[in-house]
């Protein structure tokens, strides 16, 4: 849950990368970082790589002030894919507000990906979060890679979950914000819930997604 | 992960300290102070005051001192120091030089930024190593139930191998029950056989000297009335010399058939006893002999049954279950001849030891088959002749005895089954056969 923290002032909200393996988690962010201009903007802090492949977590950190003077941060991460790293993805996961499933679309990947669905949903509940109320949406990334699922497949096995889906390009750039707006979206509301962003601090939703997701 | 080498129980503190030391999570908003613990702090310090060269104040966004002067400037100029988004605390002074004071700050910022990663990527460690200790504690636990219950599941497996084996133990003691009582069935067939022959004779021989005793009386009537042509003509008529002679006879006759019954029962009374685990003193011979005597007239006419016993001394032993011993063996010889065949029951003493032979000149037994002989059930006459229990109850008899018996054959020349019985009498631990248990 996102955190308050009175004395500053501020408000933090946790978003979290997830995904199987080498299907883009880390891009997305790099994308986000440089494709976004909201007012406060932080550096890409990537801990230990080994071989390109996250160990630890990328954390990005996004921020506005509200009306109000609130200061509201978003802190984008992305958890490590390889399997063996489940404890750590766990403990990035803990207190998640909002889930970006980060799929790859190749063909040869659906085990991977239906795998790693499943650990999120695990996972999701052994760090305590109500997964069929997490705010979710689910990206099927390397749309530019011959050899990938037909988007039609693809909505035939995933349109009738009730999460939005998204085609996106990372590497490139397309769909990685759209998924990052339609994931604000979605956390938005519960956020409202608890902190009346829109009734004590004068933001409502379009602001918001407009204040963290703004276009350079 | 690789996790250092301890106990579990230095491990368990380590975890509780490193909790106690980073009670909050990775991902936790930091503080100046925090990023600046340590000597860390005082190490700046310097470096600060050589690089301003001048007064300087570092403090939190609330205004408590870190570093440099106690009391404010009168007139700083101030400078923020930012993390992640957001300012965390002021650099102030007055005189510094504009560039170096800019520099300091920048410096601290990387410092920030490289302790926010350290501490990050510590507390993240030390939460997903718990999460793992967690794991494995839970798995401990699993794999302690499962072992219970595979435990419990072995108790309880063993009771009910136990049960089996009651149930099998039960079974093979009334199948040699029933092999024991077979076999008196079988010799009370012999036995009827040699009784209702005596009986039979006994029987006709009185009927005889009934009429004897009629005429008798006839005789007597007339020698009262005194006429003594009459009385010669009757006496001739009635062949009375014969019948004088002939009613000693029968009456002898008689007498020796009864004497036979009788001694056929008294034989009878070896095999009366086959229950009865008590020791006695006996002549073997003799038991041989009864048996013999026994099984005799079951196959008159088919095979010939000889003895030829030597002597030797009487033993203490279970005279019962060696006769169904005997019973044993030569009926499985006798039955082993064809038509015309004989046995022979051969007894000497060697070394302290008596041996038994039941020798037939019959079909003789396969080599193949040769070890199979003395395993229960095992029969190769058809189903429902034989229990396949006969030898199998001979060798548990002759064991129970601390004797040893053999069998040598081969394929159309008999074959001949030897029993050992030491004469010192066997331990006393397995002197009771198991046939009585």
């Amino acid at each position: 849950m996102a955190e308050f923290d009175e004395e500053s002032n501020k408000l933090t909200v946790k978003l979290v990368y997830y995904g199987p393996a080498l299907s883009g988690k880390t891009t997305n962010l790099m994308r986000l970082h440089d494709l976004l201009a909201p007012e406060l903007k932080g550096e890409i802090m990537t801990l230990e790589t080994q071989n390109e492949r996250t160990l630890f977590f990328d954390l990005l950190p996004l921020g506005f002030r509200a009306p109000s003077g609130l200061l509201i941060k978003v802190k984008l991460f992305t958890v490590p894919g390889q399997v063996v790293h489940d404890a750590t993805r766990k403990a990035v996961l803990s207190r998640a507000d909002g889930v970006v499933f980060v799929a790859d679309s190749q063909r040869a990947q659906g085990e991977n990906n239906a795998e790693s669905f499943q650990n999120l949903e695990e996972n999701a509940k052994r760090v305590g979060l109500d997964f069929d109320r997490l705010p979710l949406v689910v990206q099927f990334n390397k749309r530019d890679l011959p050899n990938v699922l037909a988007e039609e497949e693809i909505m035939q096995r995933w349109g009738v979950a009730p999460w939005p889906i998204v085609f996106a390009s990372a590497l490139i750039g397309g769909g990685v914000r759209d998924t990052f707006i339609k994931l604000l979206e979605q956390v938005y509301p519960v956020i409202d819930g608890f902190f009346k962003l829109d009734e004590l601090h004068h933001v409502d939703a379009p602001a918001f997604v407009k204040a963290v997701a703004g276009l350079s | 992960m690789s996790m250092p080498r301890l106990s579990s129980k230095r491990w368990r503190v380590f975890l509780e300290r490193a909790v106690e030391i980073y009670p909050k999570h990775f991902d936790r908003e930091f503080s100046l102070k925090e990023l600046l613990a340590g000597n860390t702090l005082e190490r700046l310090g310097h470096c600060l005051d050589a690089l301003l060269g001048a007064p300087y104040r570092l403090t939190s966004t609330s205004g408590a001192l870190l570093l440099g002067e106690a009391d404010a400037l009168a007139q700083p100029r101030r400078i923020p120091i930012h993390h992640d988004l957001e300012p965390l605390g002021y650099l102030e002074s007055e005189q510094a030089d504009e560039e170096k004071f800019k520099a300091a700050a920048a410096l601290i910022e990387l410092m920030l930024q490289v302790s926010a990663r350290y501490y990050m990527a510590a507390e993240l460690h030390i939460e997903s190593v718990q999460a793992n200790y967690e794991a494995l504690k839970q798995k401990h636990v699993a794999l302690q139930e499962s072992e219970a219950s595979y435990k419990a599941l072995s108790e309880s497996l063993e009771q009910r191998v136990q049960q089996q084996v009651q149930t099998i133990e039960t079974a093979q003691r009334q199948l040699y029950h029933a092999e024991k009582m077979a076999s008196i069935g079988q010799l009370a067939a012999g036995v009827a056989h040699e009784i209702n022959n005596p009986i039979g004779f006994i029987r006709s021989n009185l009927a005889t000297a009934g009429g004897y005793v009629d005429k008798l009386c006839h005789l007597a009537a007339l020698i009262k009335a005194g006429d003594n042509i009459q009385l010669i003509n009757f006496w001739h008529d009635a062949d009375m010399d014969f019948l004088m002679e002939d009613f000693g006879a029968l009456l002898k006759e008689s007498i020796d058939g009864a004497d036979r019954v009788a001694r056929i029962v008294a034989e009878l009374k070896g095999f009366s006893n086959v229950d009865q685990a008590e020791e006695e003193v006996a002549d073997l011979n003799e038991n041989i002999r009864t048996t013999a005597s026994m099984l005799k007239s079951r196959f008159e006419g088919q095979a010939e049954l000889k003895l030829e016993l030597g002597e030797i001394p009487r033993v203490l032993c279970l005279p019962g279950h060696l006769n169904q011993l005997f019973v044993n063996l030569i009926t499985n010889a006798l039955q082993a001849v064809p038509r015309g065949g004989s046995v022979t029951v051969a007894t000497d003493v060697a070394d302290d030891t008596i041996r038994i032979q039941v020798i037939d000149n019959g079909h003789g037994i396969p080599a193949d088959l040769l070890q199979k002989v003395f395993d229960p059930f095992f029969t190769t006459r058809e189903v429902g002749q034989g229990t396949g229990l006969g030898l199998a109850v001979a060798r548990d008899v002759v064991n129970a005895h601390g004797g040893r018996i053999k069998v040598e054959s081969s394929e159309g020349k008999g074959a001949t089954f030897t029993v050992y019985l030491p004469l010192g009498g066997p331990n006393t631990d397995n002197r009771k056969p198991s046939t009585t248990e």
